[in-house]
């Protein structure tokens, strides 16, 4: 019998309604290759469009195309009609048909500036493999940040692992890891490897599985509060990244730090506010700019 | 034209090994640029600075403690593997606790014909120290003597003086012609002439340079200068890292490191008594952090060297547990940042994760070129 993946998290494509790429002037495109998911924004005339959001396989060049033929599925729009493409995340450089890289850093930052509004100051990036705290003024362009310089501690990558050790579905563990009667203490590791021998410790010793899941998100928070406290937290603040939809951290973060997180649910009902997408939102808003320079 | 710096950088050991079988004389190793080289070429000795191999490496964990950072570990692997086994003898000027721990542990564990510790204070900045340092070079000398067997005459001494006194004068030459608007030279670049001048014969480096400032002038190099950076902090030799950067959109233009300008920046002043005046350039030279107390020297002239260089950003290295420039740090950021100078913190290891430095770097570097994206 195949083994359940637990940590498998939903990949989907999304069209928005209403919008005619053919009465469009530019048609920009944002492709994000983090090191754990793919992510493509189709946008026309700087409003998302299209989008899709895939795991990243082991070439950049691969799961480009594929994200963004996904995206690009059934909306009448060709790679050919796209005008600019800008390419982000860590394959930013490997792909094929993107013009320009430009970091995740400078991407999310205008990305969630654009998603959620010129009032936000702070985003904190929850990547796959590694986590950013980014500033930016009124227009999203960054100030000053910082990125975890160790380890891929405190990330998606190490969520996944939880949700496969405990076998809870990976979009259960935020919900779970409240379902305690009283808050435990943090696991005292956020290394991953250190972490998962102390929760089997932790499960032999009688701790349920959503004790453990809040004992591990609690200490993702503390790992990123400390991250965000060393650049500082200025309102409006936004988590962006696939963390940001596990409330278990966003909550526990929102917490520690005494600031809510702008809208940190919107996405449940709109997809464009999908917080994995703001690289890619903001890739694309660039390259329209980029587009519009070239052409004088 | 820069090729010879790259090529000693690259064959260190290969050049003091043929220079030895040439000339017949003794090389000698030192830890940290504290060293009076002046000394050691007037007793026509060869000194060659140790450093490490940014190598992965299993040998030097029973004898330096783990917090210790990871350059002294790098040098004393060095020993350790047997690289610099054509040494004859080795020394350290009085630094920082971690590269001390270097130079005991290479003393006890690899065998040496001559090692040699040499007090250099660390109150530099007390009028005392002139004459603390003059005396502690008399005896440094004296045992130089009795190792080589020979005296060291003043005539001596003033040729060592004038041929590391040149070497700086012609480095700083070169560096001048970092701060043109695009620059004919890159930091790499830079940073190989400087470091290799720590490895090699300082005259056969003179005549390098002196080639190499011939040629300055009409050189062009097809690249973008880009944005105009300054590299401070620890020890920094680590070429890829500086390659990478330069790949960037951007050059370095000036730094503050004992592998660039905190190791030629001022010269012997001639005096009668030599050895005060070699004492007055090691007390007076651009301090070390490990030295740069209570009042913090190095600051007035880092923002100097910003002006003149036209710095835009900053990059403010550290090698991991490098308590004396750790704690330099906050201070130093502050005062780059009120002076309108961006910075960023990396922290070295001796090896560093180029693609997420990659990153973290080209973030940095678009606060300063996407503005007009916007």
């Amino acid at each position: 019998m195949a083994k359940k993946e637990f940590w498998r998290w939903p990949e989907y494509r999304h069209t928005v309604e209403g919008i005619d790429p053919q009465n469009g002037k530019v048609i920009s495109g944002g492709v994000d290759i983090g090191s754990v998911s793919s992510k493509t924004v189709i946008m026309v005339d700087g409003e998302v469009f299209a989008q899709s959001v895939m795991r990243t396989g082991s070439s950049s060049p691969d799961s480009a195309e594929r994200t963004m033929n996904w995206a690009l599925e059934d909306t009448g729009v060709t790679l050919k009609d796209i005008h600019y493409v800008v390419g982000t995340g860590y394959g930013r450089v490997n792909i094929p048909f993107a013009q320009k890289a430009i970091t995740e850093i400078a991407c999310h930052g205008r990305g969630a500036s654009f998603m959620w509004g010129p009032s936000v100051r702070t985003v904190l990036d929850m990547g796959g493999q590694d986590c950013k705290a980014i500033r930016v003024d009124e227009r999203g362009k960054v100030q000053n940040f910082l990125m975890n310089d160790k380890c891929a501690a405190g990330t998606g990558r190490g969520m996944e692992v939880f949700a496969d050790l405990l076998s809870v579905p990976i979009q259960e563990v935020g919900d779970r890891s409240f379902a305690v009667k009283e808050e435990p203490q943090a696991v005292s590791s956020t290394c991953v490897v250190f972490a998962k021998s102390e929760a089997v410790g932790l499960l032999r010793s009688g701790w349920s599985k959503d004790e453990v899941l809040a004992a591990y998100c609690q200490a993702m928070a503390h790992r990123v509060v400390d991250l965000l406290n060393r650049v500082g937290v200025e309102k409006e603040f936004v988590i962006t990244g696939g963390i940001a939809k596990n409330i278990g951290i966003v909550k526990r973060v929102e917490k520690e730090l005494g600031i809510q997180a702008l809208k940190p649910d919107q996405w449940r009902d709109d997809p464009r506010f999908d917080p994995m997408l703001a690289g890619a939102v903001g890739a694309a808003l660039f390259a329209k700019v980029l587009y519009e320079r070239s052409q004088g | 034209m820069f090729d010879k710096f790259k090529e000693w950088y690259d064959n260190r050991h290969d050049y003091a090994q043929a220079w030895k079988k040439r000339t017949g004389g003794k090389v000698l190793g030192y830890f940290c640029t504290y060293v009076p080289e002046e000394l050691l070429i007037a007793a026509d000795i060869l000194p060659v600075r140790i450093l490490g191999s940014h190598e992965a490496q299993d040998v030097t964990e029973p004898h330096i403690f783990g917090m210790f950072c990871p350059f002294c570990r790098d040098c004393l692997a060095q020993g350790l593997k047997g690289r610099y086994d054509y040494l004859n003898g080795i020394m350290i000027a009085q630094s920082c606790l971690h590269i001390r721990q270097t130079y005991s542990s290479w003393v006890k564990h690899i065998p040496q014909e001559f090692s040699y510790y040499l007090y250099m204070p660390h109150g530099v900045q007390t009028p005392h120290a002139y004459p603390y340092l003059r005396g502690e070079l008399a005896v440094f000398k004296e045992a130089l003597e009795k190792w080589m067997g020979r005296p060291i005459s003043n005539k001596n001494i003033d040729r060592g003086i004038e041929v590391v006194n040149k070497n700086r004068q012609l480095m700083k030459k070169v560096y001048e012609f970092r701060k043109q608007e695009n620059p004919p030279l890159t930091g790499l670049e830079a940073m190989y002439m400087v470091v290799s001048s720590q490895m090699v014969n300082k005259e056969e480096h003179n005549r390098a340079l002196e080639e190499v400032l011939k040629e300055l002038p009409n050189r062009k190099l097809n690249r973008n200068t880009g944005t105009r950076l300054m590299i401070l902090g620890s020890e920094d030799d680590d070429t890829e890292f500086v390659e990478m950067l330069e790949s960037l959109d951007s050059t370095l233009v000036v730094d503050d490191h004992c592998t660039g300008t905190r190791y030629f920046w001022n010269e012997v002043e001639p005096q009668e008594d030599r050895l005060a005046a070699i004492a007055a350039r090691y007390i007076d030279r651009p301090p070390c952090p490990s030295k740069d107390w209570p009042e913090r020297k190095r600051f007035p002239h880092i923002l100097q060297l910003v002006k003149d260089y036209n710095v835009q950003g900053a990059l403010v290295i550290q090698q991991k547990f490098c308590d004396p420039h750790e704690l330099d740090m906050p201070a130093l950021r502050k005062m780059l940042e009120e002076n309108g100078i961006p910075t960023y913190f990396l922290e070295f290891d001796v090896t560093v994760p180029i693609g997420q430095f990659k990153t973290r770097v080209e973030a940095f570097l678009e606060t300063f070129a996407l503005p007009d994206l916007f």
